[in-house]
C-alpha cells in the first residue's frame, strides 16, 4: 500500500516528462543541422562559462607582435603579442552574457507589454502599442553610439540593459498578435467565466502558450544583439578590452592592416568566425525549436 | 598603431606651429635648388594632405575651419619653415625671394614675376590685406597692451606695410614690441589675393588695428571685438573660384578628391613638373595603406603603422624617408587627484613602465622610446644639455623594486594578493584614458595596463569618443591619468609651455608668467614651484622666459626646466615621434631624402617650388 502510494505519483511525473524530452530529442536529431546547431550553442555557452577558468591573466609579448600560429599560440598573436585563442575564448563571456541579458530584458518588457496589450485591448492596447511604436522608431546603433559618450558599457549588464530596453518593440508586437488570437480561444473564455483574475489569466493561462513563440523571437533577436554589441566595439566607441571580439576586429582592421597584409588575418578571422558560428548555431537550432513548438510541423513529421 | 588623422594632424600642426621660423637675414633665403625644371611634363601627382582633409562643400578659403585649400600647392606663404631648432629663424623662400630683418621689422623682396593664377601680379596690397586678415583670425595682435616690450606666444604685431618699389616691401613691427619670432610669424602667414579678399575687409581695418595696438584699453578692447567679428565673416567667405599664387590652382573638389592644375603664372612654373595634382580623401590610415599597396600615391604622409604594413609598402616600391619630429607621447597626471599629487607615486610609475616595450607595440615604426623625461625630445635635449647635466638626469630604467620602495616610503601597502593599496587603505586602481582612433595610444595603453597590473595596480584603458571631447574633459579634470603630447618643439619655449603653460594654470604676458591654479584650462595642477638641487624654481616663469630669450641664451634655462621635469615628472615621456613619410619613385623622381630636414618639414608642393619632384 505504502509502496503503491509512493510509486504512483512518481510514475505520473515520469510519464509527463518523457514525451517532452523525447519530442525534444527527436526534433533535434531529426536533421543533422539541428544537432550541429545545438552543439555549437552548447560549445559557446561552455566557452563563456568555463573558458576563462583555463587561462590566467592575458600575457603580452612585445617581441612577438602578429606572430603566426604556433604550438604556443594556436591562432597566433595580436598587436600586443597576446594569444588570440585566449582572447577569443575569454571574450565569449561578455558577448554571450550581453546577448543573454538583452534577451532577458527584451522578454521582460516585450512579452509583458505584448500580453497585456493583446489581452486588455482598448485604451491600454492603444497606449502600449504607441509606446511600442515609439521604441521601434528608436534607431538602435546610433542611440548606442550617443550613449557610449556618457556611459562606459564596461559591464554586460549595462550593454544588455540598453539593448534590451531598446529592442523589445518587435517582440511586443509579435506577442500581442498571438495574444489577440489566444484570448478568443475557448479555454480563456472558460477562465474568464470562472472569474479567474486578470493576472492569473495573462501569466498562468496565456504566457505558457505564448512562451515557445516568444522564445523563437528572442533567439532571433539575440543574433541582432550580438551584431549590435560587437559593432559598437568595432567602431571603437566603448571601453577598450583586448579580449572583446568587437575590439579584436577593430584592432585587426584599423591597426593591424588585416585588409592589407595577411599577417593580421587570423587575428581578424578568429572573432569573425566565432560570431558567424554562433549565429549559425542559433539559426540551425531554431529549426528544431520551430518544429518542437509548431503543432502543424509536428503533425507533418 | 594606425593613428587616424586627428592625431596626425595634431602632431603636424603642433610641430609646424611650434617650429615655424623667423627669417633673419637674406642669407637664410638661399634657395636649395634640387632639380631641373619640369614645366608641366610630369603627369599627375597623387597624394594625400594629412593635415587638411578634403571637406565636400567647404569653401576654397584658407581661413575657413575646414578649407579646401592645400598648403604648398594652392595656399601660399612668403616663406616656409625649416624646422631647425638651432635657428628658428631659418626659412625656405616662398613668395618672398629674400628678406632682411631690421629694428623696424622686416624688409622682403617678392619673387620676381610672382603672379596670381588670374595673371595679375602679387603686390604690396595682397601682403597688406593678408596681414590685416591675420589680425581678424587671431594670429596677430593684440599684445603688450600694458607697455611690455616683448611678445610671448604666436602672435605678431604689424603696424604698417609699405611699398618700397621694385617688389621690395617693408613690414613694420609695432614700435616698442620686440617679438623674437616676428619675421617667422609674418613670413609664414597665409597670403591671399587682395582682389578676392580685400572687399571682405572694412575700409578702416588698419585704423582698427592701430586701435588694438594703442594704449587706450577700452578702444583696444572694442577694436579687438570688432576684428574678431570680421574674422568670422572672412572665415565664412566662399570665393567663386580659386585664385592662387602657388604652383597649382584648384580646379574642382568632390568628396573623394581635390584636383589642382598647374598654375601657368606661378613665378617658378618651369620648375613644376606635375601638370596636375590629385589629393585624395581618406577615412583612416588603413585606407592610405590600401592606396600605397596599390602604388597609387606618389607621396604618402606620415601614418602610424605596424611593422607588417611597413614591410608591405616597402615591398610595393615605396622609399621610407625620415625627418625629425619634435613631438613626444606621454602619460600625464592630474595632480589634483590623489595619489598623483605625490612625486614618489609618479616616479614609481615611471620605474614600472617599460618604455621600450610600450614603444614596440604602440609606435614600432614612427617612435623611439624616450630615453628619459625632460620635456624635450631626446635629440633636442642632447644638443642643449651639457654632459654633466645629461648624466644627472634619472633615466627611470625599469626597476620594480625601486618603484615598490618609493611607494612604501609614501605609505602605500601591498596586500597578500600582491595588490597595492593607497595610504588610506583603499585599493589602488588606475584608469588610463586615451582617445578613440588614436590606436598607437590605445595599443600602448594595453601594454602599460598590463605592466601596471602585473606590478599590483589593476589598470584598465578607457577610451574617449573623440579628441575634442578628450581635451574638453581633460580640461574639466575628469581624467586622473591620460595621454598627452609634449615636447612640441623645436622651439623650447613651446615645448615647455606645453607642460608649464595654460594646461597648468599659467598665463604669459610679455615674458612674465602668472599662475592661477583655479584657471579653467588647468588640469595638471602641478605646484607653482619646485625645489631642484636645493633651489626653488618656478617652471612656468622659466618657460615664459624662454619665449623672450634667443636660442643662444636658452641653455641655462632649459637645463633647469629639464632637471625639474625629470625629477618631478608632471608627465612621463613614453616615446618620441619620428616624421616618417613615403615616396614612390615610379612616376616621379628626385624626391627629398632623409637628412633634408628643412624640405621634409613641408608638404611636397614646397619641394616642387624648390625644383624637386620631377616626372620620369
Amino acid at each position: 500500500m505504502a509502496v503503491t502510494a509512493n510509486l504512483a505519483p512518481t510514475g505520473i511525473r515520469a510519464g509527463r516528462r518523457r514525451p517532452a524530452l523525447t519530442a525534444f530529442r527527436k526534433a533535434v536529431t531529426r536533421k543533422p543541422g539541428r544537432l550541429i546547431g545545438l552543439i555549437i550553442i552548447v560549445f559557446f555557452v561552455l566557452m563563456g562559462i568555463c573558458g576563462p577558468w583555463f587561462y590566467g591573466r592575458l600575457a603580452v609579448d612585445p617581441n612577438a607582435l602578429y606572430a603566426g600560429p604556433s604550438a604556443k599560440h594556436w591562432l597566433g598573436t595580436d598587436f600586443a603579442g597576446s594569444d588570440v585563442l585566449q582572447e577569443v575564448v575569454t571574450g565569449a563571456r561578455y558577448v554571450l552574457a550581453t546577448a543573454a541579458l538583452s534577451a532577458f530584458f527584451t522578454s521582460l518588457f516585450g512579452v509583458t507589454v505584448g500580453l497585456v496589450a493583446g489581452y486588455q485591448r482598448g485604451l491600454t492596447d492603444s497606449v502600449l502599442m504607441r509606446l511600442t511604436d515609439f521604441v521601434l522608431t528608436i534607431p538602435g546603433l546610433p542611440l548606442l553610439i550617443i550613449l557610449s559618450t556618457v556611459w562606459s558599457f564596461g559591464s554586460p549588464w549595462e550593454m544588455g540593459l540598453v539593448l534590451g530596453v531598446t529592442g523589445w518593440g518587435g517582440v511586443a508586437r509579435a506577442v500581442r498578435s498571438q495574444a489577440l488570437s489566444l484570448r478568443e480561444r475557448g479555454f480563456l473564455e472558460a477562465a474568464r467565466g470562472l472569474g479567474l483574475s486578470r493576472r492569473h489569466i495573462i501569466f498562468k493561462e496565456m504566457l505558457p502558450n505564448i512562451a515557445p513563440y516568444a522564445t523563437m523571437q528572442l533567439m532571433l533577436s539575440m543574433i541582432a544583439f550580438v551584431g549590435a554589441e560587437v559593432g559598437l566595439f568595432f567602431l571603437g566607441l566603448v571601453p577598450f578590452s583586448s579580449t572583446n571580439w568587437g575590439v579584436m576586429l577593430n584592432q585587426a582592421v584599423f591597426s593591424g592592416g588585416a585588409m592589407e597584409t595577411p599577417s593580421a588575418l587570423i587575428y581578424l578571422l578568429a572573432p569573425l568566425i566565432c560570431i558567424l558560428l554562433l549565429t549559425l548555431g542559433i539559426v540551425l537550432f531554431l529549426d528544431a525549436i520551430d518544429e518542437l513548438f509548431n503543432p502543424r510541423l509536428r503533425e507533418r513529421v | 598603431m594606425s593613428r587616424p588623422k586627428p592625431l596626425v594632424a595634431a602632431i603636424a600642426v603642433a610641430t609646424i606651429a611650434a617650429t615655424a621660423l623667423s627669417a633673419c637675414s637674406g642669407s637664410s633665403a638661399k634657395k636649395s635648388n634640387g632639380g631641373s625644371g619640369g614645366g608641366g611634363t610630369g603627369g599627375v601627382f597623387t597624394s594625400i594632405d594629412a593635415n587638411n582633409k578634403i571637406t565636400a562643400g567647404a569653401p576654397m578659403n584658407p581661413f575657413n575651419a575646414a578649407p579646401n585649400m592645400f598648403l604648398g600647392y594652392n595656399q601660399m606663404q612668403l616663406g616656409f619653415t625649416k624646422n631647425d631648432p638651432s635657428d628658428p629663424n631659418a626659412l625656405l623662400p616662398g613668395l618672398a625671394a629674400s628678406w632682411t630683418a631690421s629694428d623696424a621689422g622686416l624688409t622682403i623682396q617678392l619673387q620676381p614675376g610672382a603672379k596670381w593664377s588670374d595673371g595679375t601680379p602679387v603686390t604690396v596690397a595682397d601682403i597688406k590685406t593678408s596681414l590685416a586678415i591675420a589680425y581678424t583670425q587671431g594670429t596677430a595682435g593684440p599684445v603688450a597692451s600694458a607697455g611690455g616690450t616683448v611678445v610671448a606666444g604666436s602672435n605678431f604685431e604689424v603696424s604698417d606695410v609699405k611699398d618700397l618699389g621694385g617688389g621690395k616691401i617693408e613690414i613694420d613691427q609695432q614700435p616698442g614690441v620686440k617679438n623674437l619670432y616676428f619675421q617667422r610669424l609674418v613670413l609664414t602667414s597665409t597670403i591671399v589675393s587682395d582682389k578676392v579678399y580685400g572687399g571682405q575687409l572694412p575700409a578702416d581695418i588698419w585704423t582698427q588695428i592701430a586701435a588694438v595696438q594703442g594704449t587706450d584699453q577700452a578702444a583696444a578692447g572694442a577694436a579687438a571685438t570688432k576684428l574678431a567679428a570680421e574674422g568670422k565673416t572672412i572665415a565664412a567667405f566662399a570665393p567663386a573660384k580659386d585664385v592662387s599664387a602657388g604652383p597649382f590652382v584648384e580646379t574642382r573638389v568632390n568628396p573623394g578628391e581635390a584636383l589642382l592644375d598647374r598654375n601657368q603664372y606661378f613665378y617658378a612654373a618651369s620648375k613644376i613638373s606635375p601638370k596636375q595634382v590629385i589629393l585624395r580623401s581618406y577615412s583612416g590610415n588603413q585606407q592610405i595603406w590600401g592606396y600605397m599597396n596599390g602604388g597609387e600615391l606618389d607621396f604618402a604622409p606620415y601614418t602610424s603603422m605596424p611593422t607588417n604594413i611597413l614591410n608591405q609598402v616597402l615591398g610595393a616600391g615605396y622609399t621610407r624617408v625620415d625627418a625629425p619630429s619634435y613631438v613626444s607621447a606621454s602619460i600625464a597626471f592630474n595632480e589634483k587627484q590623489a595619489p598623483y599629487n605625490l612625486t614618489p607615486v609618479r616616479q614609481a610609475l615611471a620605474y614600472v613602465i617599460d618604455r621600450d616595450a610600450v614603444t614596440k607595440v604602440g609606435e614600432p615604426v614612427g617612435g623611439i622610446a624616450a630615453p628619459t623625461t625632460t620635456g624635450l625630445v631626446g635629440s633636442q635635449s642632447d644638443s642643449i644639455l651639457s654632459g654633466d647635466q645629461k648624466a644627472a638626469l634619472n633615466p627611470y630604467k625599469v626597476d620594480t623594486a625601486k618603484a615598490a620602495s618609493l611607494l612604501q616610503g609614501a605609505g602605500f601597502t601591498k596586500d597578500g594578493s600582491g595588490k597595492w593599496h593607497l595610504p588610506n587603505g583603499q585599493p589602488w586602481t588606475i584608469t588610463l584614458q586615451t582617445v578613440n582612433g588614436f590606436s598607437d595610444w590605445i595599443a600602448a595603453s594595453t601594454i602599460i595596463a598590463n605592466e601596471l597590473t602585473q606590478f599590483g595596480i589593476p589598470t584598465t584603458a578607457a577610451i574617449t569618443a573623440d579628441f575634442a571631447t578628450y581635451q574638453k574633459e581633460m580640461a574639466a579634470g575628469k581624467y586622473a591619468v591620460g595621454w598627452w603630447l609634449v615636447a612640441l618643439g623645436p622651439q623650447t619655449d613651446k615645448a615647455y609651455a606645453r607642460i608649464y603653460g595654460s594646461a597648468d594654470g599659467y598665463s604669459v604676458t610679455g615674458g612674465q608668467a602668472t599662475h592661477n591654479d583655479a584657471a579653467p584650462t588647468n588640469w595638471e595642477h602641478t605646484p607653482a614651484t619646485y625645489t631642484v638641487n636645493g633651489q626653488s624654481i618656478d617652471p612656468g616663469q622659466l618657460a615664459a622666459q624662454l619665449s623672450v630669450t634667443p636660442v643662444s641664451g636658452q641653455a641655462p634655462i632649459v637645463a633647469q626646466l629639464a632637471a625639474a621635469t625629470n625629477q618631478e615628472l608632471p608627465m612621463i615621456q613614453i616615446w618620441n615621434y619620428t616624421h616618417v613619410v613615403f615616396t614612390l619613385d615610379k612616376r616621379f623622381t628626385n624626391f627629398p631624402k632623409t637628412g633634408q630636414d628643412a624640405l621634409l618639414a613641408n608638404p611636397p608642393g614646397v619641394w616642387m617650388m624648390q625644383g624637386y619632384v620631377q616626372g620620369k
